[in-house]
């Protein structure tokens, strides 16, 4: 491709202007003539009861009430909110055992904020006056907020299809013995001379994306079911309401507006169902549905929290033998994708050291929290919390820098990446680890902070990761792009990828321009309507760029083909001869004989014939590119992270000091854009690692639904950043990009705790590391010793 | 409840109203006026994402702020700041400097940041990130809206590019 013009650059983002002006239009921003207001009526006073009676007679007496919807009153299909079942075969759908279990309202409350039922009015205001006034009475039935509390024989059963509690293990069809396994771990273990082993707590962090969610829903006049919402996955929202409602995909019309940040609360659907529900029940009118902070929190999914045991064996020379985990997730109340993230954290898991052997079981189990689903990492920070934090055990008691050892025993080009059989195909994370250890000062730091006495210590730590670019081969991965190449020569880009803020359609855009050599300005990104966009995923697993991406520059290359094929009759020589510069096509070594991309493209358009001769002129036919692109490979990003923190031995605060990321991201297509992915998973991940956590108490009542009593890493708390992008063309992505949406929270999270290890000597196995358990920790160490 | 006429002057513009006594400015903003780049993210006054200046400078949350209070003041947003399409330095700071990500934040950390800029033209990076506590990003990690903060500040004094 020679020099690269657009891709590569710091160019403007497509977005952003509209953005700073704040004219850019999320969901609740959206008004539509007529609009009534919805508000969902739910159980604040339980986390797991029965409805014994309803009284909605009240409410639909209040003023301004327009419907009042018990659980009778609307759709009894029941409905899974994720969409893992729209991204397997059937038949691996079967095997998994996915299953709706999701109803729009429902007299079996499993959660703090599960939905009964919900009155529409003629403004917000009234919808929350008639909600006070619904009159309900409740059996109250026992709490599990645990998986070892909701596994026991007596407890209350969920669902019957799932005994036992458990939504989900790795299926025998699948995974033989129900694991997730390479290689004899019994036998390997017994070859080790040293094992290290724990029992670690992840935690329950969330989004928290700006946005809280919001919904429109119209049934209009050409029945029609129209839903704006600021979803990261419009094509399969679309299909999951279809379904839902049992309507034609023409029949539903999802509008996907701005995102105001997703991480994963986005994926699949949240209220759309009950929102499509209630515009269902008043045709002709459009019903908008605001959460509030603290609703949002409790109705779109968290990160897994739950209980993560991991055994390493090691050799005296440190070679990894053997690894064995469980990580048990406390799913929550409803199954939503009890599958995925089960898996993938033992994925990450093995996709990262050469162990002789390794096995590891993911189980899923009902609880009497909150849904659990995506979340930037999908399990990975999970995995990386307790899978670096013993590595790095073991690397203390083997006397062996957790930096060489990592670089020793990291799995590389040619070995299996997260999926069995799926080789890496490039991989610079020993650049990666270099480099950050450099910029940091690793070994003086190291070496300095050994023996240290005084009430403040200091401590540096690493991790790495691997991580994924799209979803294949476990899940469908599939991006349709139009391009339609206008009579003026510019072009729009029609497909359905959301940019949840992290600049997607920006990176798109560029990679349209280089291809189609044409300028940044000439190229716009269209995007938004289900009618129009053909198949997409969605925005997850960090593959907007690499398989959308994948897509736009294979339509791209069929518009330039086109070009160039007409040009070729036009000059009346072989394709293969000609050449674009600056939009002209030229006939190479004959400088004299060129065509304009805007000449074809105009007489694409404005074909006529010829009065003299009775011949076009020109090729008529307006050209339009097309792909329907399915990715070769998932090109795993990696990446290494160096924290240094200081910890107060008094009252077992942790600051930390600096961070640096390293990470191998093929090719970064915009600069600034994976700059941003780094910078803001990093406040994410060190959020996990130190102060998030959803707080419940023993009846299940959630203590912290807000940003008052959640705490987050605050403009103050951010340490010193320094972002290093390591570029190493990824074979398959395009201009060798990989996926850097989720690599940037994970490896912080992991070098977060193992600085404190380094700093104070000893490991916090729960997450998040707060002073109370740094404290904790401390006085049992001084006690043992 | 009570009801008040009062009248706001948003962005320039003199504005009638009658709100309840319990109207904040920010539903005041958006679901009367039709300002809806003045965002609702948490309603307690954790977040920021409903800054607006009062009287030109002054940084004070829409959702902890009745409308009523605010008769005969002088409100401004961020689509208030452009002046024939050339947008305000602190908004063109923040698209130079990569500070935008989802954008649900980007009205009141631009309002928030002018008047950071007001009280101290030259602040130091500690005394930026004091300043915006209590404006919350999610996407950002906040580098890169410091920069834009201190790319600003050289701007407004002159400094800049």
């Amino acid at each position: 491709m020679g020099d690269l013009k657009v891709v590569g650059k710091r160019v403007e983002r497509v977005d952003v202007r509209a953005k700073v002006t704040g004219g850019a239009l999320y969901a609740a921003d959206v008004q539509l003539a007529g609009m009534l207001y919805g508000k969902i009526i739910r159980c604040y006073d339980y986390a797991h009861a029965r409805v014994t009676s309803l009284d909605l007679s009240d409410a639909a007496e209040c003023k301004g009430v327009i419907k009042v919807l018990g659980p009778k009153d609307v759709t009894q299909r029941e409905y899974n909110a994720s969409v893992l079942d729209m991204m397997v075969s059937a038949d691996m759908r079967g095997v998994l055992g996915d299953i709706d279990d999701q109803s729009i309202f429902t007299d079996h409350l499993k959660h703090y904020g599960d939905a009964i039922a919900a009155v529409i009015a003629t403004s917000e205001a009234a919808a929350e006056r008639a909600a006070e006034k619904i009159r309900v009475t409740y059996e109250e039935l026992p709490v599990y907020l645990t998986a070892e509390a909701s596994k026991q024989p007596d407890a209350l059963q969920f669902r019957p299809e799932k005994p036992g509690n458990r939504a989900f293990e790795l299926p025998e069809m699948a995974f033989p013995g129900n694991v997730y396994a390479w290689g004899e771990v019994e036998e390997s273990f017994s070859e080790a001379d040293f094992i290290v082993e724990d029992t670690f707590y992840v935690s329950k962090q969330k989004q928290c994306q700006m946005e809280p969610g919001s919904y429109i829903a119209l049934y209009d006049d050409q029945q029609r079911l129209n839903c704006w919402t600021s979803t990261q996955m419009p094509k399969l929202v679309q299909k999951k309401l279809a379904n839902l409602f049992e309507l034609p995909m023409t029949r539903v019309r999802i509008n996907a507006t701005v995102i105001g940040g997703g991480f994963g609360a986005r994926l699949g659907m949240v209220l759309e169902p009950e929102t499509c529900a209630l515009a269902m029940a008043v045709p002709g009118r459009p019903v908008k549905l605001l959460s509030p902070r603290e609703e949002d929190w409790l109705t779109s999914p968290s990160r897994h929290p739950g209980k993560y045991w991991m055994k390493m064996g090691f050799k005296k020379d440190g070679t990894p033998v053997a690894c064995d985990a469980k990580f048990e997730n406390y799913k929550g109340a409803y199954y939503v994708d009890a599958s995925g993230t089960a898996f993938t954290t033992g994925a990450w898991l093995g996709g990262m050291y050469k162990f002789d052997s390794l096995r590891y079981r993911g189980e899923s189990y009902y609880t009497n929290q909150s849904i659990c689903g995506a979340f930037r990492g999908y399990g990975n920070p999970q995995t990386n919390f307790v899978m670096e934090q013993l590595v790095d055990r073991g690397c203390t008691q083997l006397g062996i820098d957790p930096i060489e050892w990592r670089k020793k025993w990291h799995k590389t080009v040619g070995d299996d990446g997260w999926c069995m059989g799926v080789p890496y195909n490039s991989c610079a994370l020993d650049e990666c680890l270099d480099r950050a250890a450099e910029a940091i000062g690793w070994t003086e730091k190291r070496a300095k902070y050994q023996n240290q006495t005084g009430v403040k210590r200091r401590g540096i730590g690493v991790a790495v990761m691997n991580h994924t670019s799209g979803a294949m081969p476990m899940l469908l991965e599939h991006t349709v792009c139009d391009v339609l190449l206008h009579q003026d020569a510019t072009a729009t880009i029609n497909l359905a990828c959301s940019d949840m803020g992290q600049g997607s359609h920006t990176t798109l855009r560029q990679v349209a321009a280089e291809v189609l050599d044409f300028d940044y300005d000439d190229v716009h990104i269209a995007t938004g309507n289900t009618d129009a966009a053909g198949f997409d995923i969605g925005a997850h697993a960090s593959r907007t760029l690499y398989v959308g991406g994948g897509a736009v520059k294979q339509a791209c290359e069929d518009v330039r083909r086109q070009l160039f094929d007409r040009a070729a009759l036009e000059l009346e020589e072989d394709a293969a001869n000609l050449y674009m510069e600056d939009k002209i096509i030229h006939v190479k070594g004959a400088s004299n004989k060129s065509i304009s991309v805007q000449t074809l493209a105009d007489q694409g358009v404005n074909n006529f014939m010829n009065p003299e001769n009775g011949e076009l002129i020109g090729q008529p036919g307006q050209i339009q590119g097309y792909a329907s692109f399915f990715p070769p490979h998932n090109a795993p990003p990696f990446g290494a992270t160096i924290a240094e923190v200081e910890v107060d031995m008094e009252t077992g605060e942790v600051k930390v000091l600096e961070l640096v990321n390293a990470h191998d991201v093929g090719k970064a297509i915009h600069p600034g854009v994976v700059e941003g992915q780094l910078d803001g998973g990093a406040q994410q991940g060190l959020g996990m690692a130190l102060t998030e956590e959803t707080y419940f108490d023993e009846k299940g009542i959630c203590l912290n639904n807000s940003f008052t009593d959640y705490k987050m890493f605050g403009p103050s708390d951010m340490p010193k950043m320094t972002n290093i992008l390591v570029e190493n063309p990824d074979p398959t992505g395009p201009f060798g990009a990989k996926g850097v949406g989720e690599a940037g929270i994970v490896p912080p999270v992991g070098a977060t705790a193992n600085a404190i290890f380094n700093a104070i000597g000893v490991q916090i196995l729960e997450a998040p590391i707060t002073p109370e358990k740094i404290l904790k920790a401390l006085e049992e160490k001084a006690n043992v010793s | 409840m009570k009801k008040h006429a009062i009248t706001l002057t948003v962005n320039g513009e003199e504005r009638d109203l009658i709100v309840p006594s319990n109207r904040t400015l920010l539903d005041a903003l958006r679901d009367d006026l039709g300002f809806t780049d003045t965002k609702y993210g948490c309603g307690t006054g954790e977040c920021g994402a409903c800054t607006v200046l009062v009287d030109g400078t002054t940084s004070i949350n829409g959702c902890l702020t009745l409308a009523a209070t605010m008769d005969g003041r002088s409100i401004t947003t961020a689509a208030g700041l452009a002046r024939d399409g050339d947008l305000h330095p602190v908004q063109q700071a923040f698209i130079d400097n990569d500070a935008i990500q989802c954008g649900f934040c980007t009205p009141g950390m631009v309002l928030k940041t002018i008047s950071i800029l007001d009280e101290n033209p030259n602040p130091s990076e500690a005394e930026i990130r004091q300043g915006l506590e209590g404006s919350i990003c999610r996407c950002t990690g906040y580098t890169k809206i410091v920069e834009a903060v201190q790319d600003a500040s050289n701007r407004l004094s002159g400094l800049g590019e």
